[in-house]
């Protein structure tokens, strides 16, 4: 797969020096991958990626950059890399305006101002946000903050997008926007890891399924074998997404054929229905 | 209970997008306030400070689109601050009868002289020419806006950072509070003196709790994006308009003017 784009090397990091929050964490993340980050909460995701985008400074190990580690003078070029979509779109807009809010990150990249405009812009235009760029961004409703929140960093033109719990709080019609717009950054070759509890979201989403558990990775690989993995799922207290529960299902009546990769959306296993009643 | 989410000071601010002077520059307005502020309280006669209320009163009614009884809502505040104040100002406290009123108060007189509310009104009405002076920024410009007109009058940055965060961090910890008292509330928690007294001290304990979280999780956010101690955000070139300098020099030169009829 040639050289990762993003390394973390058996990093520690403890709040407040109690208990590990990260306990030897290691991760290869190559670009244009969809990786799905699991585990129940406090496994030490947020930490993860507060220390992938450089503003937690790891106590031991190290983050490599295209290979080259990285030090505390490139903190910097790490929150231009790899940005973070906030959990809480509250906690991550600051500023009294959508247009300024948008700006905020590239200004502080000391960026001209023809090309923070010309960012803000096309940030706005691509999550449908430009008729409300004069408007104060806490008065928006649930799902335009959210699509505020991700115009922040796609302003930054991060090739690589964290994103930490995106539907944690949007309608069933914010999660599909979120959807297409996650499926438009992939298809444009970024790199994206997104945090989630939606087992479904993930199997169907991801390339590559990574869980976390008391500050550690204990799994990682395809969803289908992760998924699989009985004692992670145990470990880490995650249920199999339903897909593969009724895939399963559908193969121990005949109904499937008993080998293959199991269907990830309904409309594959429609597929695989008629196909295997032909 | 009333719904307690609509807080006065998110009213505020959403006026400040609202109004119809959002689009003037916000140097000109921070201009045209500050020099009026000054006028109001140098000139120091009731009708210029009349004069100047009247004419903000205008001002925001007319070019900012904000309904009197709106405005009237916002001044009530730091007006009933200013006739507690100037009540102060306009009674003395004397053992015998002194002035032109007083009330027997058992152990002590409070005393007035009409000199003494004179002196008094005159007070109010200066402080609330001030105040509307500076309403006129504070109801019309943003806070984002605000902070570039302070680093380009070249205040510290670390002043105007900090006076930006607090001003976000009052909404943040106004929103959480309200949360609070709408969950306390849902518990019984306001049902009778005693018990209102242990929501409060709970909500407030909470409240400081949940401020020190949240500010740790703001500054990660801000940090995520590249933040290292500079406030920047992008400003939209709003440019200063003749017509709008011409206006200003005219109420100025009014108020001098009147100042001067007034001696």
């Amino acid at each position: 797969m040639g050289q990762p784009v993003l390394q973390a090397k058996d990093l520690y990091f403890s709040y407040d020096g109690k208990g590990n929050a990260l306990d030897g964490v290691s991760l290869d993340i190559f670009a244009g991958e969809r990786i799905a980050v699991l585990g129940p909460n406090g496994a030490g995701k947020s930490t993860f990626f507060l220390c992938l985008n450089g503003v937690l400074t790891p106590e031991r190990g190290e983050i490599l950059l295209d290979g080259r580690a990285t030090g505390r003078r490139d903190r910097k070029r790490l929150c231009e890399r790899a940005g973070i979509v906030f959990q809480n779109a509250d906690d991550q807009i600051i500023a009294s305006t959508v247009a300024a809010e948008v700006s905020f990150g590239p200004m502080n990249l000391r960026l001209p101002k023809d090309e923070v405009v010309r960012r803000v812009d096309h940030a706005l235009a691509y999550m449908d946000l430009s008729p409300f760029r004069a408007r104060p961004p806490h008065e928006l409703s649930g799902g335009e903050k959210k699509r505020v929140t991700i115009a922040d960093i796609l302003a930054m033109e991060s090739e690589i997008i964290l994103f930490d719990e995106p539907a944690a709080s949007l309608d069933p019609a914010g999660e599909e926007r979120l959807e297409t717009v996650l499926a438009r950054l992939s298809a444009e070759g970024r790199t994206l890891v997104i945090s989630t509890h939606d087992m479904d979201f993930a199997f169907r989403w991801a390339t590559r399924a990574v869980v976390f558990a008391g500050g550690r990775v204990i799994a990682d690989g395809a969803p289908e074998t992760v998924f699989r993995d009985q004692e992670t799922m145990a470990r880490a207290h995650l249920r199999p997404p339903a897909m593969l529960t009724v895939a399963d299902l559908l193969r121990t009546r005949g109904l499937l054929p008993a080998s293959g990769v199991c269907p990830r959306t309904a409309a594959e296993l429609a597929v695989l229905l008629d196909g295997s009643q032909s | 209970m009333r719904h307690t989410h609509s807080h006065g000071v998110r009213s505020i601010d959403h006026l400040a997008y609202t109004s119809g002077m959002s689009g003037w520059n916000p140097a000109f307005k921070t201009v045209l306030a500050l020099g009026t502020l000054v006028i109001c309280l140098a000139a120091d006669r009731a009708t210029v400070s009349a004069a100047v209320i009247l004419a903000l009163a205008a001002l925001q009614k007319w070019k900012g689109g904000l309904a009197l009884h709106d405005y009237g809502g916002l001044l009530r505040v730091p007006l009933a601050f200013l006739l507690l104040g100037s009540a102060a100002v306009a009674c003395d406290l004397s053992s015998v009868p002194a002035g032109d009123w007083s009330l027997s108060l058992h152990w002590f007189y409070l005393c007035a002289s009409a000199d003494s509310v004179r002196f008094a009104l005159a007070l109010v009405l200066k402080s609330l020419g001030a105040v509307s002076a500076l309403y006129l920024l504070a109801l019309t410009t943003s806070a984002c806006e605000f902070v570039g007109v302070l680093r380009r009058a070249h205040l510290p940055g670390l002043l105007t950072e900090l006076m930006y965060l607090i001003y976000r961090f009052v909404f943040v910890l106004l929103d959480t509070h309200g949360r609070m008292r709408e969950a306390a509330g849902a518990r019984l928690g306001w049902r009778d003196f005693r018990t209102s007294c242990r929501s409060f001290g709970g909500t407030a304990a909470g409240l400081l709790l949940v401020a020190l979280r949240k500010s740790r999780t703001y500054y990660d956010a801000m940090a995520a994006r590249g933040y290292d101690g500079g406030l920047c955000f992008l400003e939209e070139d709003k440019p200063w308009r003749r017509a709008q300098a011409a206006g200003m020099a005219a109420f100025w030169a009014a108020l001098i003017a009147l100042r001067i009829i007034a001696t």
